[in-house]
């Protein structure tokens, strides 16, 4: 009994080791650095001659990295939900998607954090933030509360990994020389003692209490950036839970587009399995109305009253500039995957992963639409302003820099998952043995 | 002739002609200016012009900037030359009308002004002219609130009354003019006279509660625009509070509202503590590890 015990264990830690990058890895880290390479370059240039290579100008002074930067702190919010929802919550099947979700927060964070220096125009003043910063200042909530939730992220990625280093640290030859010195450099002391595991699931339930308050301000605080701004579509009372809502639906779907992907990379069928894709399905259908019902509240009201003041930014985004990306994240974004998810056979795991991707595309396009039609919509009319203060396109440094900065995003998950097992190992076994009693 | 053949023979017709398409088309055309001037005359001193340029772009008038134009005073002449102003980013310049053509300008009770722009790599030359009358406005007010505003033409050297002149009797605020009552706009009689009550009682003013009047005839096809203004101590007196000092969500960093303090460095202090108890329960945790070994 103790032998198939035993050998069952070394089989789920074979499974679960991380693995070389084959052909296709490196072809995707490849072309994941070319294109942040492509977006340094764009930064250079924007730092060499300032924002004007950029098409900002004085209406619409936050674009598309603003807009990059809201899509990211959405994105990390995921953590929360997986890992410190669930688990708070006693919900077992998610230990495979935890160290998915913490992985994507983790990148997402560290992105957010860097787009905004990239919108900023003098970036070595930056300091000036923390040494000049007002407490009064929305921006300065934001700055701290990032700051926390980057921290945060990082214990909660680092605290569950400890037990797997140990088991990392007894394949040297697999993992190679440099891999295993720093394996050991951040957890050889990990011996698993049971004083070493009460410390750390102690820690590990602190972490989760914390991390949902924290992730909840970090994106009422962005949320509030604009709120607190009184512009056409930002003067709404609603914004907090509207951004939380959106947040938890791009982060579930960032979570089961990469469920699939390294479902199908490393051959984990049997760890991340249908049942997970049904489960995260209804998950991703709940979220989606919730957030669609926000959107209904966000638009349907202004809608119906049509102020002045406001009807020309509503009827840009219901017919006008900008009514394709507005139904596209509508419909793509909410719609469509709410009416494949309510039917079993759209919670398989390829139908699950093509609504994951609606709903982050979609979501991108949403964070498009929430800064910069409001902009080109001030309250008082453009007069007398030069042709180019009208509109606002992207120049090619502007997509270039967002472009890398998504690429820098993805690239640190595939690195994590190159580094640490994409499922906790250790976990996997204990529930494992659970089952078995 | 084969189906295939006709196709190719088809595709090569399609090919020849693309080029011949470009060929034939015409080098891109200038653009056309629309060129206006505007007389002022402020509380009649030395008058000045202003000069707006736009183009139609798209179906709509866009302002231009960096457009030289030249003014002249009655005829394009070095004498009658009033001076070359360039277009700001807005399409406007303005010129004052300078003592160099005060000859030309006391000839005449009438006077014309020419704007011409030469034309350049974008835009086809054009030019505009306006004849403007010489006119003058008085005002005056009353102990009893009430305002009077006089316009006078120029004639064979006498200012002589005008009548029928629409203008404003209004008081001069921060964003534009607030009428002195609930009629907007006033015509002169016989007299070139116009009478308004002041009933904006209690308007705050300066801190003298002075408040400036001020009468106006704006775009009017023989005089252009003359305005005029007084002041009168007929408001209240404004008393200045500063909030310099206060603690207020719009002070300085330092005068930050202490109930904000209280909360934000609580949050912050309560969640750091956290992370650093956490920190140091990855010691703790490497500690034991370290007496295990």
């Amino acid at each position: 009994m103790e032998n198939s015990t035993l050998a069952a264990d070394e089989k789920i830690i074979a499974d679960l080791l991380p693995q070389k990058f084959g052909k296709w890895g490196k072809i995707w880290t490849g072309f994941l650095i070319a294109i942040c390479l492509v977006g340094m370059f764009a930064y250079y240039r924007q730092l060499r001659y300032g924002l004007i290579v950029t098409n900002m100008r004085d209406y619409v002074s936050w674009g598309i990295y603003i807009s990059n930067f809201v899509f990211f702190v959405a994105i990390s919010l995921v953590g929360s939900l997986i890992t410190a929802v669930f688990r708070l919550a006693n919900v077992h099947w998610s230990t495979p998607l935890t160290r998915i979700a913490e992985m994507i927060a983790v990148a997402a964070i560290i992105f957010a954090s860097l787009i905004i220096i990239v919108d900023m125009g003098r970036p070595e003043r930056f300091y000036n933030l923390f040494t000049h910063g007002r407490i009064q200042s929305p921006i300065i909530w934001d700055v701290i509360v990032i700051t926390t939730y980057f921290f945060i992220s990082i214990l909660l990625l680092f605290y569950p990994l400890l037990p797997d280093i140990k088991i990392l640290l007894r394949f040297k030859e697999r993992s190679g020389k440099w891999l295993h010195k720093f394996y050991s450099f951040i957890g050889s002391f990990w011996k698993g003692t049971p004083a070493q595991f009460k410390l750390s699931d102690k820690a590990i339930n602190i972490l989760c209490i914390t991390i949902i308050p924290v992730a909840f301000t970090i994106h009422t605080v962005t949320s509030w950036l604009f709120a607190t701004t009184y512009r056409p579509g930002w003067d709404s009372t609603n914004f907090g839970a509207y951004f939380i809502a959106g947040a938890f639906l791009v982060g579930s779907g960032a979570v089961v587009v990469a469920m699939y992907v390294f479902r199908k990379a490393y051959h984990l069928e049997k760890y991340i399995t249908e049942n997970h894709f049904e489960k995260m399905g209804r998950i991703v259908v709940l979220l989606a109305l919730l957030y669609l019902y926000f959107n209904v509240n966000e638009f349907l009201t202004p809608a119906f009253k049509m102020k002045e003041s406001e009807s020309a930014y509503l009827l840009g985004l219901f017919t006008g500039d900008f009514a394709l990306p507005f139904w596209f994240a509508i419909i793509i974004g909410m719609i469509l995957p709410i009416l494949i998810l309510l039917f079993k056979k759209g919670r398989r795991p390829l139908p699950v992963f093509i609504v994951g991707v609606m709903v982050v595309v979609g979501a991108w396009f949403k964070r498009y639409l929430i800064v910069t039609p409001t902009l080109l919509h001030p309250f008082l009319p453009m007069h007398d302003v030069p042709e180019s203060y009208r509109h606002y396109f992207p120049s090619w440094e502007e997509w270039a820099i967002t472009c890398g900065s998504l690429a820098g995003a993805m690239l640190i998950i595939t690195i994590l998952a190159r580094i640490f097992p994409i499922i906790p190992i250790q976990e996997t076994i204990t529930e494992q043995h659970e089952t078995v009693k | 002739m084969k189906p295939l053949n006709k196709i190719l023979t088809g595709l090569l017709s399609v090919l020849f002609l693309l080029p011949a398409y470009d060929g034939f088309s015409q080098a891109a055309q200038k653009a056309d200016l629309s060129v206006a001037i505007g007389y002022f005359n402020v509380n009649n001193q030395v008058p000045y012009l202003t000069v707006n340029v736009k183009t139609k772009k798209t179906g709509r008038f866009q302002p231009v900037g960096g457009i030289a134009v030249k003014l002249f005073l009655n005829k394009d002449s070095a004498g009658t030359f009033i001076g070359k102003v360039v277009t700001n980013d807005k399409g406007t310049a303005n010129a004052n009308i300078p003592l160099s053509v005060k000859k030309e300008w006391d000839v005449s009770a009438s006077h014309t002004f020419l704007a011409t722009f030469e034309g350049n790599k974008e835009y086809e030359a054009a030019k505009t002219d306006l004849t403007v009358g010489r006119a003058k406005i008085l005002i005056s007010a009353t102990d009893d609130k009430k305002i009077t505003a006089s316009v006078f033409e120029l004639k064979d050297k006498n200012w002589v009354p005008l009548k029928g002149i629409e203008l404003k009797i209004a008081v001069k605020r921060l964003g534009g003019d607030l009428p002195v009552n609930e009629t907007p706009t006033f015509t002169t009689d016989s007299t070139g006279q116009a009478s308004a009550d002041f009933k904006r009682d209690q308007l705050p003013g300066d801190s003298k509660g002075n408040i400036i009047l001020v009468a106006k005839v704006e775009d009017n096809d023989q005089f252009g625009n003359l305005s005029i203004e007084k002041t009168v101590p007929w408001g209240s007196k404004f008393q200045y509070v500063s909030t310099f000092d206060k603690r207020t969500l719009f002070a300085t960093r330092d005068k930050a509202p202490i109930w904000l303090q209280f909360i934000a460095y609580s949050i912050i202090v309560a969640v750091w503590g956290i992370l650093v108890y956490l920190v140091f329960n990855v010691i703790k945790i490497r500690k034991l590890g370290e007496d295990i070994t």
